[in-house]
C-alpha cells in the first residue's frame, strides 16, 4: 500500500512544528480510487437502507422503487453542501469575482423617465471621451427577447421608448469604472415624454399608448399582457352557503432581496466565440436569448454559470445587461464587467407582483368547500417576464390541497410604468395562498369549527386529481398539519390567549418541478439530462446544467450518485458551470432541480452500477441480483468474504472500453386535461406545507414580532436534512418579510423610493422568530428517492400563518400587507371607534366555542385519515377525483353526473357584468375581433 | 445633461502607495487618496473573498477585521486604515487549516449561497474572539448588521454555537467536514477474494 499522498487540505488535523508553526499533515492515504477492501470495509449502514429492502429505515408513507439502490451511504444523512468549503475559504467565485486579463469596465445608462420616446441619441461627445472604449445603444441590437417565447417584449437596450424609470437607454465601457461613469454624462438623448401608467386598474383601461403592442392579439388598447379565465365544477353549490367569506386584498411588491448583485464578465475569446460569466440561475435561457440577440449560433457561446449569490426567481431571465457586456465586448475586442450598484438590482427587479386579490368562498351544510371564487389583478410593471406564468399560477395553484365544489378565477396582468415583476420563490401562488387561507380561518370561526379541523376534513387524498385535472401523487399534508398542531400546541392556545397574543395556522401547495418546459419543443426533449464518466482513477465526474443557487442542487445530484454507486462522496465530482460541458438543463426554477435533475443523475448512476456489477459477475461468478454496493466494493450477498474492489470492477468494466461514460434523462409523465392552460400548474408531483406562527402585537402601537413557528413541510424524502431544514427556515424568514415589513415603495409620482437594503426591510437577526422545522416524508412514487421539493413551497403557509394569528391576537383581520405598524395601527383603531371609542387595550379577544359542527368534523377527518394512509400506501388504489367528498362517482365523468358541472376558459356573455376587477379585462375585445390590426 | 457646475468623475489627484498588514503580510498598493477599503481590497490587493453586497453599510456581507474589530469596509477610506492590521475572510485559515468557524458553517449549514458568508464568518469570529461562550443572545447582536436572505439566520447561529465550543475545547475539532465515513480511506489487500472454484 503506498502511503504519503498529500493530504487534501483542512482534511487532517496537521502537526505542529518546534517552531509553533502549523502545518499541512501528511496521511496515509491510498492511491486515489483504490476500492475499499474487506475486511476494512464500513459496515452496511442499515439505519439508512429501507425496511422494504431489509434495512432498519422505517418507511410509514410505503416502499418506493429507488429503495433497492440505496446502499445507505449518503440519501438522507444531513451533510454539509459539498461546494460549502469554497463558500467559507472565500474562494467562491460569483459575479463580480471573475476577472479576466486585461478587462474593461461597462456601465449602463437608465432612463430618467417613467415613459419616453426616444428621438435620438447622440453619442459623439461620449466617443469623444479618452478611456471610452466602446458605446452601444439599442439600435446594435435590435432583436427582442424574453424568457417566455410567447411574450419576447425585452430588447438589449430601448429600441424606440424607455418603458419605466431605470429602463436601459445605452452602455458604454471604458477603461475604469470613473471613466465610464463620467461618460454616461456625455449621451445627448432627446425625449418625447409620454404619460404613464402606475396604477394597474387603469392598465385595464384603454391608453392612447399602450406599453406594448402585440398586434392582432392586443387586448382592446389596454394594457393587458396576459387575461386568465377558468371555471371548473357546480357553481350551483354555492347558494344558500351555511358559511362564507369575501376578503378584498392588497399586497405590495416585493423584492428577492438576494445578498449578490447582478454582475457579468463577457469575452469573445481568440476564436471569437463569447464567453459570458453571469451568475444565471436559468443559463440556458440566457444563452437561447443571447444567441437571438447577438445573432450568434448558440454553439458560438459558452455560457459559464458562476457561483450564485442567492436567486430566489430574480436571476432567472435572460437580462439585457448580459447582452450589453457581449455588445461591448464585441465592440471594443476586450473583456467587459458590468457589475450593478444595490439599486441596479432594484431596477431590474422581477420581484413578486404588486396584487389586487380578491377572494370569495363559501362552505355548504356539512361544512364541505363549496366554492373558491378568485380574482386576482397584478401589476406586471414594464415586461412580461414570466407574467404569463404568474397569471396561471394566482389561480391554478389554489385548487389544492382542499376538495371544491367549485373554483372559478379570473385573473390578469397589466403593464405599468415600473421596473418589471417576475418569479419570485413561491410564484404566482403566495399571494393568492395568503388569502384563502385567511379565508378559510374566516368560515371556520363562522362555522364554530376549528380551522385545523376544517383543513382536516376537507383534504384530496393522494393518489387524486384537482378539480383542475392536476395529478396528485403523494401527499404529506395531513400529517403536516397534525404534526404541527401537536408541536405548537396549538389545542390549548388557538382562541385562549390574553389580547397582544396570537396563535394561526396556515397551508401551502406547490409545484415540484413543471410539467411542461417553457421552450417546448415537439422533439420530446427531456427536462433534465445528466452525464457521467469515470476513468481509471475511480473519480465520478458528474456534468448537469442545474444551476447551483445555494439551494444544494450540486450536493444533491453529487448525494444519489454516491447513494447509489456506494462510493463517498468525495469522489463524485459534479461540474455544472459551463454550457460547453454540461448538458442542457432548463435551470432552476419552478422547484424543478432535486425532483429532475436526482432522477437523471439516478438514471445514470445505474447505467453505471450495471456495468460495475456485470464487470464483477464476471471475476466472482455470482449474478448481480445477488451482489451488494457498498462502500467501494461488490459483494456476494450471503458471503461478504467473496467480492472485488470497486476499483478492480471498474478496472474490469474498463478492458477495451476505456472510461465508463453513462447518460440518464428525466422528462415528465404526459398529464394533465385538455382545456387552454391546463398546462400551468401542471407538475409531476406537489408538495405540501402548514405551518404555525405565534405572534405577539403590541395594539397600542401595531408591532407585530413573531415569536415562534412550526414549520411542516412535505418534501417527499429529505435527501439532505440540514439543507431542507435550511430552505424551511431560510423561506420563513422571506415570507415573513412580505408579511411585516418588505415592499417596494413606489411614491404618488410612481418612483421607486426605496432601491437600498436601509429602506427595503428584509428581517435582521433579531425579526426572526424560533422556527422549528418539520420535515414531513411522504415518499413520492416518481420522486428521487421519494423526495420532492423543499425550496419553495415552504414559504406560502408562513404569510396566512402569522395574518391568522394576529387575528387571533387582537380580533382585527387585515387584508394588506405587509402588516406594518401603521397598517395594523389603523386596523386597530378604526375597530375600537366602531365599539365606541373602546382604548385598545380593552379589545375583546377573539375566542371559540364549537358548534356541533366540530364533532362531525372531527368524525370526518377520522375517517379521511384512513383513507389517506390506505392511499398513500397503495393498498387502496381505487380511482378518486375532485368530488368525491360531494358524492360524485370518481369513475365516471362529471360533466355526465351533474347538469352545469363545467369546464371553461372563457366567460359567458352574461358572466361579464358579475366578474371581478381582474375579470374586467374580459370586457375587452383582442384586436383581431375587433376588426382592428390582423 | 451636462451642467456647468459639473464635476468630473475621473480623479484628478495622483494615486498614492497604500500600505497595511493584510491576512499577516505587508502589502502595498497603488490607490487615490479617497478611495475606499472595500475597492482596495478587492482591486488591488485581490481579496476577492471580500463581498460587495451594496456599498451602503447596510448589509454586512464586506466585513473585515481592523485590528480585530469588525468593520464595513465599504464605509471606510483606505486611508483611515494606512498601516492596520487586517483580517478578510482569506485570513482565517492556518494555512490548510479552516477555522473552527469555518467549519462549522459548514456542517451545521450557516452557508447556504454563500454570499454573506464572508461578512458572518468576520463579525462571528471577532465575537468569538471577545467572548469564548456567547449566549444565543449575544451571537444575534454580534451579526445583527450582517443580513442573510437564504439561511434565516438560524443555522449561522449553531454554526457560530458549534464553533465557539470547539474553540474552547468542550467540543472535539470536527472530521473533515465532507467525509460522514468513519473509516474514509480503507485499506486492505488489493487482490480480489474469491470463493474456491471461482477464480477466472
Ligand atoms: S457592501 Fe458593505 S455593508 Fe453592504
Ligand atoms: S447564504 Fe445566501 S445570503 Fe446568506
Amino acid at each position: 500500500m503506498s502511503g504519503g499522498y498529500r493530504q487534501q487540505p483542512g482534511a487532517s488535523r496537521g502537526t505542529t512544528r518546534k517552531d509553533g508553526k502549523r502545518v499541512a499533515g501528511k496521511q496515509k492515504f491510498p492511491p486515489p480510487g483504490s476500492g475499499g477492501s474487506h475486511p476494512n470495509m464500513a459496515p452496511r449502514d442499515l439505519d439508512w437502507i429501507p425496511e422494504s429492502v431489509g434495512g432498519k429505515e422505517p418507511q410509514p408513507a410505503g416502499s418506493h422503487i429507488h429503495d433497492r439502490y440505496r446502499t445507505g451511504t449518503s440519501v438522507g444523512k444531513p451533510r454539509a453542501l459539498v461546494d460549502s468549503h469554497a463558500k467559507v475559504t472565500g474562494q467562491a467565485w460569483y459575479g463580480d469575482d471573475v476577472r479576466l486579463p486585461n478587462e474593461i469596465i461597462g456601465k449602463i445608462l437608465r432612463s430618467p423617465h417613467h415613459y419616453a420616446k426616444i428621438k435620438s441619441i447622440d453619442t459623439s461627445k461620449v466617443e469623444a471621451l479618452p478611456g471610452v472604449l466602446a458605446v452601444a445603444t439599442g439600435q446594435d441590437a435590435p432583436n427582442s427577447f424574453g424568457v417566455l417565447p410567447v411574450t419576447k417584449d425585452e430588447h438589449a437596450m430601448a429600441i424606440e421608448k424607455v418603458r419605466h424609470v431605470g429602463d436601459l437607454v445605452a452602455c458604454v465601457a471604458a477603461i475604469d469604472e470613473a471613466t465610464a461613469m463620467e461618460a454616461l454624462n456625455l449621451f445627448d438623448i432627446e425625449w418625447e415624454v409620454l404619460e404613464p401608467v402606475f396604477d394597474p386598474k387603469k392598465g385595464l383601461e384603454d391608453q392612447d399608448e399602450p406599453i406594448h403592442w402585440r398586434g392582432k392579439y392586443h387586448v382592446g388598447k389596454t394594457n393587458v399582457q396576459k387575461r386568465v379565465f377558468q371555471e371548473f365544477g357546480d357553481r350551483s353549490l354555492v347558494e344558500e352557503p351555511s358559511a362564507s367569506s369575501h376578503g378584498k386584498w392588497r399586497m405590495e411588491g416585493v423584492h428577492h432581496g438576494f445578498t449578490e448583485p447582478h454582475a457579468v464578465v463577457a469575452h469573445w475569446d481568440p476564436n471569437g466565440r463569447l464567453q459570458l460569466y453571469t451568475p444565471q440561475q436559468v443559463p440556458h435561457y440566457a444563452h437561447r436569448a443571447l444567441s437571438t440577440v447577438l445573432d450568434v449560433p448558440m454553439h458560438q457561446i459558452n455560457v459559464i454559470r458562476t457561483f450564485v449569490g442567492g436567486g430566489f426567481g430574480g436571476k432567472s431571465d435572460p437580462f439585457p445587461h448580459e447582452m450589453c457586456a457581449a455588445i461591448l465586448s464585441r465592440k471594443a475586442g476586450r473583456p467587459v464587467r458590468i457589475n450593478f450598484s444595490r439599486e441596479e438590482v432594484y431596477w431590474i427587479n422581477r420581484g413578486r407582483h404588486p396584487s389586487h386579490i380578491e377572494v370569495k368562498m363559501t362552505a355548504d351544510e356539512d361544512a364541505r368547500i363549496s366554492g373558491f371564487d378568485i380574482d386576482a389583478l397584478i401589476d406586471g410593471g414594464g415586461f412580461a417576464s414570466f407574467g404569463h406564468v404568474t397569471s396561471y399560477y394566482n389561480g391554478v395553484l389554489a385548487t389544492a390541497p382542499y376538495e371544491l365544489g367549485s373554483f372559478h378565477y379570473t385573473g390578469a396582468r397589466v403593464w405599468t410604468n415600473k421596473p418589471a415583476s417576475g418569479a419570485m420563490r413561491g410564484h404566482g401562488a403566495v399571494n393568492t395562498r395568503c388569502a384563502v387561507e385567511v379565508g378559510l380561518d374566516e368560515m371556520s370561526e363562522q362555522l364554530k369549527v376549528d380551522p385545523i379541523d376544517l383543513r382536516l376534513a376537507n383534504l384530496l387524498p393522494p393518489h387524486s386529481r384537482t378539480i383542475s385535472g392536476f395529478r396528485i401523487t403523494s401527499n404529506g399534508m395531513r400529517e403536516a398539519l397534525e404534526r404541527v398542531r401537536e408541536g405548537s400546541n396549538w389545542d390549548r392556545k388557538f382562541r385562549q390567549m390574553p389580547l397582544g397574543k396570537g396563535i394561526g395556522i396556515g397551508c401551502g401547495f406547490f409545484i415540484s418541478g413543471s410539467g411542461l418546459p417553457i421552450h417546448w419543443d415537439p422533439n420530446r426533449f427531456p427536462h433534465a439530462t445528466v452525464h457521467m464518466q469515470i476513468d481509471m482513477d475511480g473519480g465520478v465526474t458528474v456534468h448537469t446544467g442545474a444551476a447551483d443557487i445555494g439551494q444544494g442542487s450540486t450536493t444533491a445530484v453529487a448525494q444519489v450518485v454516491s447513494e447509489v454507486l456506494a462510493l463517498p462522496i468525495e469522489m463524485i465530482h459534479v461540474r455544472s458551470h459551463e454550457s460547453d460541458t454540461s448538458p442542457v438543463d432548463l435551470g432552476s426554477y419552478s422547484s424543478r432541480v432535486t425532483f429532475m435533475n436526482a432522477n437523471a443523475a439516478i438514471r445514470a448512476a445505474l447505467e453505471i452500477r450495471e456495468k460495475l456489477l456485470n464487470a464483477a459477475w464476471e471475476m466472482i461468478g455470482y449474478h448481480p441480483d445477488v451482489l451488494v454496493l457498498n462502500d467501494r466494493r461488490i459483494y456476494y450477498k450471503h458471503d461478504p468474504a467473496v467480492g472485488v474492489s470497486y476499483l478492480q470492477a471498474l478496472h474490469k468494466a474498463q478492458e477495451d472500453k476505456g472510461s465508463l461514460i453513462a447518460s440518464g434523462a428525466y422528462r415528465s409523465p404526459p398529464m394533465g386535461g385538455v382545456h387552454k392552460g391546463a398546462a400551468a400548474g401542471l407538475a409531476p408531483a406537489y408538495s405540501f406545507s402548514a405551518y404555525v406562527a405565534e405572534v405577539d402585537v403590541d395594539v397600542e402601537t401595531g408591532l407585530i414580532s413573531c415569536t415562534d413557528v412550526w414549520a411542516a413541510h412535505d418534501c417527499g424524502k429529505a435527501l439532505n436534512p440540514l439543507a431542507v431544514e435550511g430552505q424551511i427556515i431560510g423561506s420563513c424568514h422571506m415570507g415573513l418579510g412580505q408579511v411585516l415589513s418588505e415592499k417596494m415603495v413606489y411614491g404618488r409620482t410612481g418612483h421607486l423610493q426605496n432601491p437600498n437594503l436601509l429602506e427595503y426591510k428584509i428581517p435582521s437577526v433579531h425579526e426572526m422568530p424560533n422556527v422549528t422545522p418539520i420535515i414531513v416524508e411522504s415518499s413520492d412514487p416518481e420522486g428521487p428517492f421519494g423526495a420532492k421539493e423543499a425550496g419553495e413551497g415552504p414559504l406560502l403557509p408562513i404569510l396566512p400563518a402569522v395574518v391568522n394569528a394576529v387575528y387571533d391576537a387582537i380580533g382585527v383581520r387585515i387584508r394588506e400587507l405587509p402588516l406594518t405598524p401603521d397598517v395594523v395601527w389603523k386596523a386597530i383603531s378604526a375597530k375600537t371607534k366602531s365599539l365606541d371609542g373602546i382604548e385598545p387595550t380593552d379589545l375583546p379577544a377573539p375566542r371559540l366555542t364549537h358548534g356541533p359542527l366540530q364533532a362531525t368534523l372531527v368524525e370526518r377527518g377520522n375517517e379521511h385519515k384512513v383513507r389517506d394512509k390506505k392511499r398513500q400506501r397503495s393498498e387502496d388504489t381505487s380511482a378518486y377525483v375532485n368530488g368525491v367528498l360531494f358524492g360524485f362517482d370518481p369513475e365516471r365523468p362529471m360533466e355526465d353526473q351533474v347538469e352545469g358541472w363545467r369546464t371553461a376558459v372563457e366567460p359567458d356573455p352574461e358572466q361579464l357584468a358579475e366578474l371581478g376587477l381582474a375579470g374586467k379585462a374580459w370586457l375587452k375585445q383582442e384586436q383581431r375581433h375587433m376588426g382592428g390590426e390582423q | 445633461m451636462v451642467g456647468e457646475a459639473h464635476v468630473s468623475m475621473i480623479p484628478t489627484t495622483p494615486k498614492k502607495v497604500w500600505s497595511a498588514n493584510v491576512n499577516g503580510h505587508a502589502v502595498q498598493a497603488l490607490a487615490p487618496s479617497n478611495a475606499i477599503l472595500l475597492d482596495v481590497l478587492r482591486d488591488e490587493v485581490g481579496m476577492l473573498g471580500v463581498k460587495r453586497g451594496c456599498d451602503l453599510g447596510t448589509c454586512g456581507c464586506c466585513t473585515v477585521l481592523v485590528n480585530g474589530e469588525p468593520r464595513l469596509s465599504c464605509l471606510c477610506l483606505a486611508g483611515q486604515v494606512e498601516g492596520d492590521d487586517i483580517t478578510t475572510v482569506e485570513g482565517l485559515a492556518e494555512g490548510a487549516h479552516l477555522a473552527p468557524i469555518q467549519t462549522c458553517f459548514a456542517t451545521h449549514g450557516g452557508s447556504q449561497c454563500g454570499f454573506c458568508t464572508p461578512g458572518f464568518l468576520m463579525a462571528a469570529e471577532a465575537l468569538l474572539d471577545s467572548n469564548p461562550e456567547p449566549s444565543r443572545e449575544e451571537i444575534s447582536c454580534a451579526i445583527d448588521g450582517n443580513l442573510c436572505r437564504c439561511t434565516g439566520y438560524q443555522q449561522i447561529i449553531d454554526s457560530i454555537e458549534a464553533a465557539a465550543e470547539i474553540k474552547r475545547g468542550d467540543a472535539p475539532a470536527p472530521m473533515p467536514a465532507s467525509n460522514p465515513h468513519p473509516n474514509p480511506h480503507p485499506e486492505g489487500p488489493d487482490q480480489p477474494s474469491m470463493p474456491p472454484g471461482h477464480a477466472r
